[in-house]
């Protein structure tokens, strides 16, 4: 960097930035003004120092700014901030109660379907059955039922969800270098942890599939096609293999609607 | 007319419809460019920023507005994107194109444009990546005052107020930031100080 010429000069480079940022008063803009206009070397400065910031946008440092879909995060972030709001109202000391609430209304269904369902015993038929115990219909028995088989999935599919979004974001934000040669990136704890996701995902399966949430069910659909993808991955994959990956974790959103469907299953579990 | 910041957050203290959603609108972009500042990753910071809005709508009964809003929701920001940094595993991260060699060559001073071609985007992108790091190179204090101004186009005196210092510091620490970012450019890549008018000294 050149030596400055004087005090007029220094004062002057001091107050560049500012004059850039809209920052000086109207005094203090005339003043440089008539020594811009004196000095070529401050003038210099001044065309320098303008060029590299205006480089510098945030189209040109944040490239991927212009990836994003702003409404659609907006949406999502309204929705997650109004659905976290109303979870943190959700009084936390009834939760335990209610989870045993729950799970003795699940024991008291459970036995009067068996009652119900029973078939032929001896000393009476299927058509002999008992009155609805404490006014259970079988009907709203078998409802009863499906809400809770629902909720249990939607707790398998909750903890599932938020290990595959841990996964996930270690993939895309912390990739490792990898040590040997013919690939870029260690995946190999990634791979092996998506394996054993797939695997707790087969014996979810079932319980899955029950899930009358379209919107998780889809959800479920496509990361377990990422999971696939990353464990079929070999222990050192190229970056270009994680790029794709990455990019199809972003198209699809992935991580983003995890953390809203995970945060909306909490909502509704805890309320029993 | 739109809503000032001030009148715009008190609608979202009295939950004024739409009013939320209107500051969403307004700060996100901002927000993230802070929160790349900080965290350096496109995931991280569109995380920390939804994390921020969160907690602005869970915290909203508590502002006061001796703070102007942004210096509010910047702080929130920051706090959380310090918290990341102190969590953040002890993995190192690398960037996935640094796993890459990186082409020399630069003819970067241009504006991102429609007609931008492939060629124009890569070189672009370049200079994107050497100015972060010029920026990441910064002493604390002055990054974070160069973020705050340049990307989270906030007012001096509320950078002053955001970070408890004297607006004279704020100066300073931007004309220092500045200069120290225009020595990195022309250290790393000589070909764009020469653009940048550098040459012209002696």
């Amino acid at each position: 960097m050149r030596r400055y010429a004087g005090r007029a000069c220094r004062a002057a480079r001091r107050a560049l930035p500012l004059r850039y940022y809209g920052a000086l008063s109207g005094r203090e803009e005339d003043a440089l003004a008539r020594h811009l206009l004196v000095c070529s070397a401050c003038g210099g400065e001044w065309e320098a120092l303008r060029k590299m910031l205006d480089a510098a946008g945030p189209a040109t440092v944040f490239p991927r700014e212009s990836e994003v879909d702003w409404d659609r995060f907006a949406r999502a972030t309204v929705e997650r901030s109004r659905a976290a709001a109303v979870a943190r109202r959700s009084p936390v000391p009834f939760r335990i109660p209610a989870l045993w609430a729950g799970l003795a209304a699940a024991a008291v269904v459970v036995a009067s379907l068996w009652t119900l369902r029973s078939p032929t015993r001896v000393g009476g038929d299927r058509t002999a059955l008992a009155p609805p115990v404490d006014g259970l219909t079988a009907e709203s028995a078998r409802e009863s039922a499906r809400m809770i088989e629902d909720r249990l999935a939607r707790r398998s599919a909750a903890r599932y969800l938020s290990d595959s979004r841990s996964l996930l974001l270690s993939l895309v934000q912390s990739p490792a270098r990898c040590r040997r040669s013919g690939g870029d990136v260690d995946v190999s704890l990634e791979a092996e942890r998506s394996r054993q996701l797939l695997r707790r995902q087969n014996l979810y399966e079932g319980d899955l599939e029950g899930l009358r949430d379209q919107r998780l069910a889809a959800l479920l659909r496509q990361l377990e096609s990422v999971l696939m993808q990353v464990a079929s991955l070999q222990d050192c994959a190229t970056a270009g293999q994680i790029r794709d990956l990455r990019e199809q974790i972003e198209q699809r959103q992935i991580l983003l609607r995890i953390d809203l469907v995970t945060r909306e299953i909490g909502g509704r579990t805890h309320v029993v | 007319m739109e809503p000032d910041d001030f009148a715009l957050m008190d609608g979202v203290k009295n939950d004024r419809e739409g009013a939320f959603e209107a500051l969403v609108g307004r700060y996100q972009r901002r927000l993230y460019r802070l929160a790349c500042g900080y965290l350096r990753n496109h995931e991280d910071a569109l995380d920390a920023v939804q994390e921020t809005l969160v907690r602005i709508y869970a915290a909203r009964g508590g502002y006061r507005p001796d703070a102007h809003p942004f210096t509010w929701a910047a702080r929130i920001l920051a706090n959380h994107c310090i918290d990341l940094l102190r969590q953040r595993r002890v993995r190192p991260a690398v960037s996935l194109e640094e796993t890459q060699t990186r082409p020399a060559g630069r003819d970067a001073l241009r504006l991102v444009s429609s007609e931008e071609s492939p060629h124009e985007r890569h070189e672009r992108r370049e200079l994107g990546r050497t100015i972060e790091e010029a920026i990441a190179a910064l002493p604390e204090t002055q990054r974070d005052i160069f973020m705050l101004r340049h990307f989270g186009e906030m007012r001096l005196e509320e950078i002053a107020a955001c970070r408890g210092c004297a607006l004279g510091t704020v100066k300073s620490s931007l004309h220092r930031a500045t200069r120290a970012l225009r020595e990195y450019l022309s250290r790393r890549e000589p070909a764009l100080a020469l653009e940048l008018g550098e040459g012209e000294r002696t």
